[in-house]
């Protein structure tokens, strides 16, 4: 067989496609339904119940106030709202904050406003401006920003641009003059304590210079007195 | 709040982040699944030995493609199963502080197929129909169990670019790994800096608070970081709150904002170096980078360009002050103009579909724009099968080369038949099919309800169907709009589960069964005739392909909806 190699055949020009492997052992219906089941008892152990009380216990070590909703109490102990989100404040002698499409009705979720190139939308605005205007004494002819006219995305948006606050500082103090159950606060006081609650961004361009409305209107009603 | 373009920088630090670590990562996706030593071995090994063993199962047992998808439907059929009858029987499972009650059958029906395929279109409001457990423990199970379907999908795939005796790799094996080396602690990492950030998590449901004007407001709380955590990193897109990441408990702040970005880019940046992986060849994975960051940064110029620009329609209204941002109609004040567009569209791109804004305010273009990401659902597409898909338009773009040339097309050295190709152009057809036959039934059948009586013909409501539609067959997720027409309905309910479950598993099924045709093919040499795939010029022809049949497929119904809202102005 020494000159067997003489007599080989030449080699193909190109490999021929393999045949199709030979079949092979597939686990049986039982394998497949036990793995399945097991499978899913395992990841519902560990995504559903390790998972999130892991997180919560780091968290609740790290930071309590804020892994339990950032929320703000007044002198008494009692829940006024959480810092996060917006709530109704359009009382006279108070900053409003931006409309909300569910009335700042957390258990409504959020709804979506009229589409952009539809009328309902300027209807809305339209309908917005003439409330603000008629409540804030407004001459026709003023215009509002944009931002504060405009319901926002999560309907609790709890910020405002600070022109859109700035501008309702006449009306607040025109409210807290009118009211005698009220200390009289100056349109100069209202405008030293909205600066002084104007956040700027830490690190330039990320976020946007804004008013918490919310812990602003906290504030203004402990000089109040109410 | 004018458009200035330094506002870019922080969004761009991000993204180039993400798709920095993305070879690296990648290259360690793609060694977890082709079981080569990685970091975590010591760690991991032992703990999914015992997995293993009580699974009945063991990675050396390798399954060919239809027993790797019968062990697919089956794990998926039975979260399937779980979600429903949990949702179904929601008032008597655990953990229901509030006393929420059950769902309707059909609700739970599209809840639970909707959680399964890694949709998370939701047609239900969080806060008053879902129970702290269904938010803790049953939706969570598919946040994790769909990602990594979709990672499991794409090593099996992959593995028959490389394999040559037909098989395609374990399921069981591919999900354990899926969690325990990849999502689980990536999941941990991204709650714990949420929280850091300030997103509430915590284990009580609600608090009562007492506004400053009276009465009362519910603050939902419960575990928000490690449920958007998953969410946003497994391309899931469901929110703790119905508003989504725009509620300002889950999405608190800008940087909050950022770190849900990098989050929701992980895997999709990461998937074509895991391909480079897998096969060994690391450069084949930058013509796909090259077409998704392309594709990606056209739809962000579009988007910022659309959204920074005036809104003609408001011209006409009295009193409103200068509209420097064209459109903070349903945007929250605290993300700036690019961060806000920017994680949206990266959102839709990545098939996550959280919102961080409401999709039905915003410019027209930008709606398009988002319908289009959807439309190819792989630049770069949800986790695992967004690449997956992006694979299947690269060989059918191979096949079309070769046969312009007359060369018979071959990739990574195998050649693409018929049969490949029938299969990538399912995968393909099922998508408009799915939107489009359903979109008439529903206009057609006048089951689109708007404040109760039946659709009215603006191209603003036809948009919201089509894009509900295109949403779930893309297993996308994103919601046009809550108000535009009423989807809680037996019809949408019925018809979306049915939508999402072809949308999700008739794709998985083409690219298993591509992957089985390679998997028992010869790897060829490459001769003078081979398409150099990792090269600039395919990059480019890849990209072109993609879009032109995305377009081929999509403009007929793209000009009855969005391009009529734009130019008819309806």
């Amino acid at each position: 067989m020494s000159a067997s190699s003489a007599i080989s055949p030449p080699a193909p020009k190109e490999p021929v496609r393999a045949s199709p492997a030979a079949p092979r052992r597939t686990h049986s219906s039982l394998q497949h339904l036990r793995a399945t089941v097991v499978l899913l008892v395992l990841a519902l152990l560990a995504t559903g119940v390790v998972y999130p009380v892991l997180v919560t216990g780091i968290a609740e070590l790290a930071d309590s106030s804020v892994a339990n909703g950032s929320i703000l109490r007044d002198p008494n102990g009692t829940v006024i709202g959480s810092s996060l989100i917006a709530q109704n404040t359009s009382a006279p002698y108070l900053f409003w904050e931006r409309p909300s499409m569910t009335d700042y009705n957390t258990t409504l979720g959020a709804d979506t406003p009229p589409g952009p190139s539809d009328p309902a939308l300027g209807a809305l605005l339209n309908e917005t401006i003439a409330y603000m205007d008629v409540a804030w004494n407004f001459s026709a002819n003023h215009t509002l920003p944009y931002w504060l006219v405009a319901p926002s995305g999560s309907d609790l948006d709890p910020d405002l641009v600070p022109e859109a606050v700035l501008i309702q500082i006449p009306r607040v103090s025109e409210a807290t003059a009118d009211n005698s159950t009220l200390h009289f606060v100056s349109v100069i006081q209202l405008t030293d304590l909205v600066n002084s609650y104007i956040t700027n961004p830490v690190i330039p361009y990320v976020g946007v210079t804004y008013v918490n409305v919310l812990q602003l209107d906290i504030k203004l009603l402990s000089l109040i007195g109410k | 709040m004018a458009f200035e373009v330094q506002s870019l920088w922080d969004v761009l630090v991000v993204m180039g982040l993400a798709l920095a670590i993305a070879p690296w990562f990648g290259s360690y996706l793609g060694r977890v699944y082709m079981d080569r030593p990685v970091f975590g071995d010591a760690f991991w090994n032992p703990i999914e030995s015992v997995v293993y063993r009580l699974l009945g199962t063991s990675p050396r047992h390798q399954m060919r493609a239809r027993e790797y998808m019968l062990a697919l439907l089956l794990v998926n059929g039975g979260v399937l199963v779980i979600l429903f009858f949990w949702f179904f029987f929601q008032s008597t499972t655990p953990l229901n502080p509030l006393g929420i009650p059950n769902m309707g059958w059909d609700l739970a029906f599209h809840s639970a197929s909707s959680f399964t395929t890694n949709t998370n279109f939701t047609h239900f409001t969080n806060e008053s129909q879902l129970s702290l457990g269904s938010l803790m423990v049953a939706w969570p199970l598919a946040l994790f169990l769909s990602p990594a379907t979709g990672l499991a999908v794409l090593a099996a795939m992959v593995r028959g670019f490389v394999r040559k005796d037909g098989t395609l790799g374990n399921f069981y094996v591919d999900m354990t790994r899926s969690v325990t080396r990849l999502l689980l602690p990536l999941a941990v990492l991204g709650a714990l800096v949420f929280v850091l950030l300030g997103v509430p998590e915590t284990l009580s449901a609600s608090v009562l608070a007492h506004p400053l004007t009276g009465g009362t407001q519910t603050i939902y709380l419960g575990p928000v970081a490690s449920f958007q955590s998953i969410s946003l990193l497994g391309s899931n897109g469901g929110g703790f709150y119905s508003a989504n990441m725009a509620s300002p408990i889950a999405n608190p702040t800008a940087l909050t904002n950022l770190w849900g970005i990098g989050l929701m880019l992980v895997f999709p940046f990461s998937a074509p170096f895991a391909f480079g992986e897998i096969v060994r060849r690391k450069n084949e994975a930058w013509p796909y980078v090259g077409t998704i960051v392309i594709v990606l940064a056209v739809a962000l110029a579009l988007f910022i360009g659309f959204q920074a620009a005036t809104n003609p329609a408001l011209s006409t209204v009295a009193g409103l002050g200068a509209q420097t941002n064209g459109y903070p109609v349903g945007i929250d004040t605290r993300f700036s103009l690019s961060e806000g567009s920017t994680f949206q569209v990266v959102s839709v791109y990545c098939n996550v579909g959280a919102n961080n804004l409401q999709i039905g305010s915003i410019s027209p273009i930008a709606q398009l724009d988002l319908l289009f990401g959807m439309f190819t659902q792989s630049t770069p597409g949800g986790v695992g099968t967004g690449f997956a898909m992006l694979l299947l338009f690269a060989i059918l773009g191979i096949f079309v080369a070769g046969l312009m040339v007359g060369r018979t097309p071959e990739y990574l050295g195998k050649k693409i038949h018929t049969s490949h190709v029938k299969w990538a152009a399912m995968a393909l057809i099922i998508h408009p099919a799915t939107i489009l036959l359903p979109f008439v039934i529903a206009v057609a059948g006048n089951f689109v309800v708007v404040d109760g009586s039946t659709i009215g013909a603006t191209s603003h409501n036809f948009t919201s169907v089509l894009y509900e539609f295109t949403s779930e067959s893309a297993n996308n997720g994103s919601a046009l709009s809550t108000g535009a027409f009423n989807d809680q309905t037996l019809f949408f309910n019925v018809a979306g589960a049915l939508v999402m479950l072809v949308g999700r598993f008739v794709p998985i099924l083409a690219m298993l069964m591509v992957a089985d045709i390679f998997s028992t093919q010869e790897v060829l040499p490459a001769g003078v005739g081979t398409l150099k795939t990792a090269s600039g010029t395919f990059t480019i022809y890849l990209t072109l392909f993609l879009i032109i049949v995305t377009a081929l497929l999509f403009l007929p119904v793209m000009a009855m909806g969005p391009l009529a809202q734009i130019f008819g102005g309806m």
